[in-house]
């Protein structure tokens, strides 16, 4: 709530001018009545000009009020909307300092919806509640002293049920704001499922499992309904509660104060504008009740967003890092281990956390080639995302030439240390524009080089749109292979002077595989290369070769060395080294 | 991420639009019937209650004029404070019954509101659910979420809030016009002077706030996808340290979002407040109209001030529809946009699906041509056989159409030419629920749900038990790892089961397809991110599996498929050789050299 008041603030100037118009509005509002009671005299006196004048007033009444109104609204709801593209994008830029722990946490389809319904729900209760709330206590502080100047005894008995109204209204916003949650979370969980069903919309067709979706889809809409009605239950009484209220005070004043006419103790005039005031403050004591739920609502959204504002990562981008840093490219695990439960105290299994890597000691020169081979599982993806300090080690440290990678600025280390990760993800785009993903100044020329280096021509050449082709959510509309070549180019249009390849080419056939390793070999030359795969012409050239079992460092060496001891990589290899002597028959 | 692409809709008539709506609502007419009823009932009891302290007031507390009838002076003075008792309980009983007719309303417009928006969207999404995967293919996700989200919400608002009152101020706007009439026919039309104006504003604003809206919903839903899309990926934007342009790229569709916006807060604000000012110059000319008429006592000055209180009545309603206008315009515009959803087709369903006689497997591809976007063909004249117990490899260069094939084969599409038979008939005259239970499909796009490991083997089917499930885990060589996690099978999946390795994915959605025991078995890249020792493993337990049935598998790496019974090469989208391993290798062409490539010394290659 503290950080909704500081957008606030900001437009404080705004809300002034706006809340200022609303006075305005009401002011003209209230001497049309005078002006037609004038106008009324002046037909009494069968005075035409002062009549024609008194018209003429109530017209120019009219439309500056309409002006003043006008303004007002607009003025502030727009305030409104400037807060909430201001908290749109102000979460969206923490979003995306946010590690990859939050985003396993949370689903895509969760989040959404927080950054879709939960901020429409903080921008009605400032678009409506900033209005509500300045004008309603104005309102009762300008009737109240009138009141009291009347008659204090019959004020305070008048104002006795809305005191009473204070107090329930204080217990029920509790269970307002409970249900508001739970109603902001259900839509939630539609929107997840949504997400996710249509994420993989290929499985679900293939499974046939259209059905089954749409049963658990069904379920959550009709807890949902629930929710929702659950929540229209307490707001139906809102309204009765304050007119309730409103009408009790007239009862009081009609019969108390009508006993005081009756004792002579005020008179009737007394009594009549008593009640006028009343019910002047009755409706702005209505909208109260509607802007009390709004709020509530509000506050039960704002508890979400806040939830994202709250996450804070270990890595954050800083503003300004460096570009990239001059580094010789040598890179080291000292010591490294690392459990993908060990900063997570909600999945606690009791045993000690399963280390996915366990003292990793590993070098590579500069300009060498290290290849991290392994059976599915074994660690190699993890060791390479603690490159990138996408994950932490939990003991050890990561250096490059010598300094640990904690201290060196996330956004330089980032492009020092290019990856292609091994699940080729894209974006909707253009391919040119996938390709200079990482570095939109990337040149014409840079993209095609880079998307030849890939083996990309001949592709591009079969796509009428050539590089200017969509490729859809994901890379949706490119085969497998292409993907990931797309990726490799990526990569490269990136210029890191450490290059990371995690299976980079696992959906290559072997003709185009061999293209790339030869230029990408080319390209990268001098570089630091750090290869993870499962196929021998991948690794068999690596200055070192790792072979990673269960998350500890099995055997090491160079691919003769490891052949020669028959070990793991023998074993991992030696099927497609068999197939290659049969060939050569 | 493309920042800015926009879509282009049919425009629909609103009546149709309109008749959709109601056409969810329907169902909860009974709610919705009484609620409309209730409406004018609670009018009444909020009504009567001044009424009745200008009645308390008269009668007992101003004894000075009594309007009440003789006879009931005697019944008033024997009250006395009484009497002004009876009043309040008077007063109470109105009050409840306010209450209680508010609170039914209430209540009952939420339920159909919320009963039948959630019918809509439950349609909706068993709508898109069955379309064909070109929609899918130009449609991002996040578009489709807002759609099912937000534009719903947009609607529901209508139903709420709209619909019923439009009624009561309808019937209140015509009284209270027949009432002008009747009470002074000149001055009244003199009154209704306000419509044509207010027509030509409404009229205006419809035309200009349609665009805003239809904007609205646009620029929204482009922003939502963007933002799906992003979340998505955040890890690739992280690596890249494209977080900058990624927020500018946001704060673009931001803005533009917001532009929208606001621009329909101007025109609401502006109809709004012409209603209110409209209401204050038509008094304006029935004071000068009638003030002139009694002046030249035309009229009494009584009857020209009853008529101001008319007309001022007069405006109530319309200031409520004003407001509600601007609901129904951007209800419409969602409802243009769900419509239009509404309006994809599905693929097309064979009137009678033909009965499947022969159900060992054969799979026929007869001259395919296909292309997923036209003019840019895929498939060219395709011919292939798959006899049923056929083991039949497809290998070729990346982007040379094989997983085109098993699309068409699933019909995830449908072919431009010719046609693909599964069991001797057309896989457009199958029921297509049928035919995807006959193939399992391990496909190159590994995904997983959201869930546990058990879920997402079974996918719904309940008779699936844990035993079943396990075996298929084995055979894929996924039980050892998933044995190893404290929960077991119970171990949970994050989205898109990012908890686990690559490898680790893939050999779970392999052991999916298995578990579904089918009659034809096709793996597109089924084990291209596994070790080649459990590649190898995984191959000797499908051995066994596979005995009897069909299997169409794709591979790059031919070690995985040299023991097929039959081999196709496939090159730029069409067939270039088959035969068996030892057939092809002889025949010294694509194959060939694709084996070389692979196995050859390195100094062979070239
Ligand atoms: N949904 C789509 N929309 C448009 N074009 C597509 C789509 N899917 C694939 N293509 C194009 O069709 C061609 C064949 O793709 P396909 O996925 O069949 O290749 P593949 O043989 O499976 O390749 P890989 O070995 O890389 O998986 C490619 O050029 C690809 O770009
Ligand atoms: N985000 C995560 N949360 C929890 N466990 C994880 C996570 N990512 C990976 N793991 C586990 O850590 C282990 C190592 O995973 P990793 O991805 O490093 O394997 P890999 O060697 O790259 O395997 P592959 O060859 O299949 O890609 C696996 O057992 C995996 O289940
Ligand atoms: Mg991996
Ligand atoms: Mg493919």
């Amino acid at each position: 709530m503290r950080r909704l008041l500081s957008y606030i603030g900001r437009f404080w100037h705004r809300y002034a001018f706006g809340i200022f118009c609303t006075l305005a509005t009401a002011a003209l509002g209230m001497t049309i009545p005078y002006l037609v009671r004038d106008a009324i005299n002046a037909i009494q006196a069968h005075d035409y000009l002062r009549l024609a004048f008194m018209v003429k007033l109530i017209c120019g009444a009219a439309v500056l009020g309409g002006v003043a109104r006008w303004f007002s609204r607009f003025v502030i709801f727009n305030c409104g909307r400037d807060i909430e593209y201001n908290l749109r994008n102000d979460l969206f830029a923490h979003l995306v300092k946010l590690g990859p722990e939050f985003y396993e946490r949370l689903k895509t389809g969760d989040l959404m919806s927080r950054l879709v319904n939960d901020l429409t729900a903080v921008r009605m209760m400032i678009g409506m509640g900033v209005l509500s709330f300045t004008t309603t206590p104005l309102m009762w502080v300008l009737s109240l002293s009138v009141m009291l100047s009347l008659s204090p005894r019959l004020t305070l008995a008048s104002i006795a049920p809305y005191l009473v109204l204070f107090f329930v209204m204080y217990h029920l916003s509790r269970s307002i704001m409970e249900r508001s949650l739970r109603v902001q979370e259900g839509i939630g969980a539609i929107g997840a499922k949504i997400q996710e069903s249509l994420s993989g919309i290929h499985i679900v067709k293939a499974y046939t499992l259209e059905q089954h979706q749409a049963a658990q889809f069904r379920a959550l809409n009709d807890s949902y309904n629930e929710q929702g009605l659950a929540l229209a239950r307490i707001r139906g009484v809102l309204l009765p509660l304050i007119r309730g209220a409103a009408a009790a005070s007239t009862m009081i004043v009609l019969i108390y104060g009508g006993a005081l006419v009756m004792a002579h103790r005020i008179s009737i005039g007394d009594l009549v504008a008593f009640m006028s005031y009343l019910v002047a403050l009755a409706w702005p004591t209505t909208s109260l009740g509607w802007t009390i739920s709004l709020y509530q609502r509000g506050k039960a959204a704002m508890k979400r967003l806040a939830e994202i504002f709250e996450t804070t990562s270990t890595t954050m981008i800083e503003e300004d890092g460096p570009l990239r840093l001059e580094v010789a490219g040598e890179v080291r695990w000292e010591d490294v281990s690392f459990s993908y439960f060990a900063n997570r105290n909600g999945s606690s299994n009791g045993a000690a956390p399963a280390y996915a890597l366990r003292g990793i000691n590993v070098t590579v020169r500069p300009g060498e080639k290290l290849a991290i081979v392994g059976r599915t599982g074994a660690g190699k993806s993890t060791m390479v995302k603690l490159l990138t300090r996408m994950i932490e080690p939990t003991t050890g440290r990561v250096t490059i030439d010598g300094r640990d990678i904690r201290e060196l600025p996330l956004g330089g280390l980032r492009r020092t240390v290019g990856v292609v990760p091994q699940e080729p993800l894209l974006f909707s785009d253009t391919l040119a524009r996938n390709i200079a993903f990482g570095r939109t100044d990337a040149s014409r020329d840079e993209i095609i080089e880079a998307a030849h280096v890939a083996g990309l021509d001949s592709d591009i050449a079969m796509m009428p749109r050539g590089l200017e082709t969509v490729v859809g959510e994901r890379g949706m509309s490119l085969s497998g292979g292409q993907k990931q070549r797309v990726t490799i180019a990526r990569l490269l249009a990136y210029n890191p002077s450490i290059v990371v390849l995690d299976d980079a080419l696992s959906s290559v056939d072997t003709e185009t595989e061999r293209a790339v390793l030869e230029s990408l070999g080319q390209s990268v030359r001098g570089r630091t290369t750090i290869v993870v795969s499962h196929r021998a012409s991948t690794v068999r050239d690596a200055d070192e070769i790792i072979v990673l079992d269960q998350g500890t460092i099995a055997e090491r060496g160079t691919h003769e060395e490891l052949m020669a001891r028959r070990g793991i990589y023998a074993g991992l290899f030696h099927r497609q080294l068999l197939e290659e002597e049969l060939t050569q028959y | 991420m493309e920042v800015g692409r926009e879509e282009k809709l049919a425009r629909v008539h609103e009546l149709t639009l309109l008749k959709r709506v109601w056409s969810f609502v329907r169902p909860y007419r009974l709610p919705f019937w009484i609620a409309v009823v209730l409406m004018p009932l609670n009018t009444l009891f909020a009504l009567s209650q001044p009424y009745l302290v200008k009645l308390t007031i008269d009668l007992f507390l101003d004894p000075r004029h009594r309007p009440a009838p003789a006879w009931l002076h005697p019944l008033l003075r024997a009250a006395g404070t009484h009497g002004l008792l009876a009043m309040g309980a008077l007063y109470v009983m109105m009050l409840l019954g306010e209450f209680a007719t508010f609170y039914g309303q209430f209540y009952l417009t939420m339920m159909v509101a919320q009963y039948s928006m959630s019918d809509l969207r439950t349609a909706l999404f068993n709508h898109v659910e069955r379309l064909p995967m070109a929609f899918f293919d130009r449609t991002p996700v996040g578009r489709l979420v807002s759609r099912m989200t937000t534009d719903i919400d947009a609607i529901s608002e209508m139903v709420n809030a709209g619909s019923l009152t439009i009624f009561n101020d309808a019937i209140t706007l015509v009284a209270i016009v027949v009432i002008m009439l009747t009470f002074n026919a000149r001055l009244a039309l003199w009154a209704l002077c306000a419509i044509p104006p207010l027509l030509l504003m409404v009229n205006f604003f419809r035309v200009r706030a349609r665009v805003v809206y239809r904007d609205i919903r646009e620029r929204l839903a482009a922003l939502n996808a963007y933002l799906a899309e992003a979340l998505a990926g955040m890890g690739v934007i992280q690596l890249f340290t494209r977080e900058r342009e990624s927020c500018r790229e946001f704060d673009q569709l931001n803005l533009r979002a917001r532009e929208s916006l606001m621009l329909a807060n101007i025109y609401e604000a502006g109809l709004f407040s012409s209603v209110e000012a409209l209401s204050s110059i038509t008094i304006a000319i029935i004071l000068w109209v009638g003030g002139g008429e009694v002046i030249r006592s035309l009229i009494g000055l009584g009857t020209l001030v009853a008529f101001m209180e008319y007309a001022q009545k007069f405006f109530n309603p319309l200031r409520e529809m004003s407001q509600k206008y601007t609901v129904l315009q951007s209800s419409l515009v969602a409802m243009e946009r769900i419509e239009a959803l509404l309006e994809e087709k599905p693929l097309s369903r064979p009137a009678a699906p033909a009965r499947i006689t022969d159900r060992r497997g054969s799979i026929v591809f007869e001259h395919v041509d296909f292309a997923y976007r036209p003019g840019e063909p895929v498939l060219k004249d395709v011919s292939l056989t798959v006899e049923p117990g056929q083991k039949v490899a497809i290998v070729g260069a990346t982007g040379s159409g094989k997983t085109t094939i098993i699309k068409l084969l699933t019909r995830f599409y449908d072919v431009k030419a010719g046609r693909i038979l599964v069991d001797g008939v057309d896989v457009r005259e199958w029921d297509l629920t049928e035919l995807r239970r006959a193939i399992g499909l391990v496909q190159q796009d590994v995904f997983l749900f959201a869930g546990d490991i058990l879920e997402n083997i079974r996918l719904g089917r309940v008779d699936l038990d844990d035993s079943a499930v396990r075996t298929a885990l084995a055979r894929a060589q996924a039980l050892r790892f998933v044995e190893q996690m404290p929960a077991g099978l119970r171990e949970e999946v994050h989205e898109r089961g990012a908890n686990f390795s690559a490898g680790q994915r893939q050999l779970m959605s392999f052991a999916r397809a298995l578990a579904y025991d089918p009659r034809i078995l096709v793996m597109d890249e089924a084990t291209s991110s596994v070790d080649s020792e459990t590649e190898h493993l995984v191959q000797l337990a499908l051995e066994q599996l596979l005995t009897g049935r069909t299997a169409l598998i794709i591979a790059h790496r031919l070690s995985t498929i040299q023991s097929a019974d039959r081999i196709l090469v496939m090159s730029n989208g069409s067939l270039r050789e088959s035969g068996t391993h030892q057939e092809l290798l002889a025949r010294r062409g694509l194959y060939y050299r694709l084996f070389e490539l692979q196995y050859g010394a390195p100094d062979t290659a070239e």
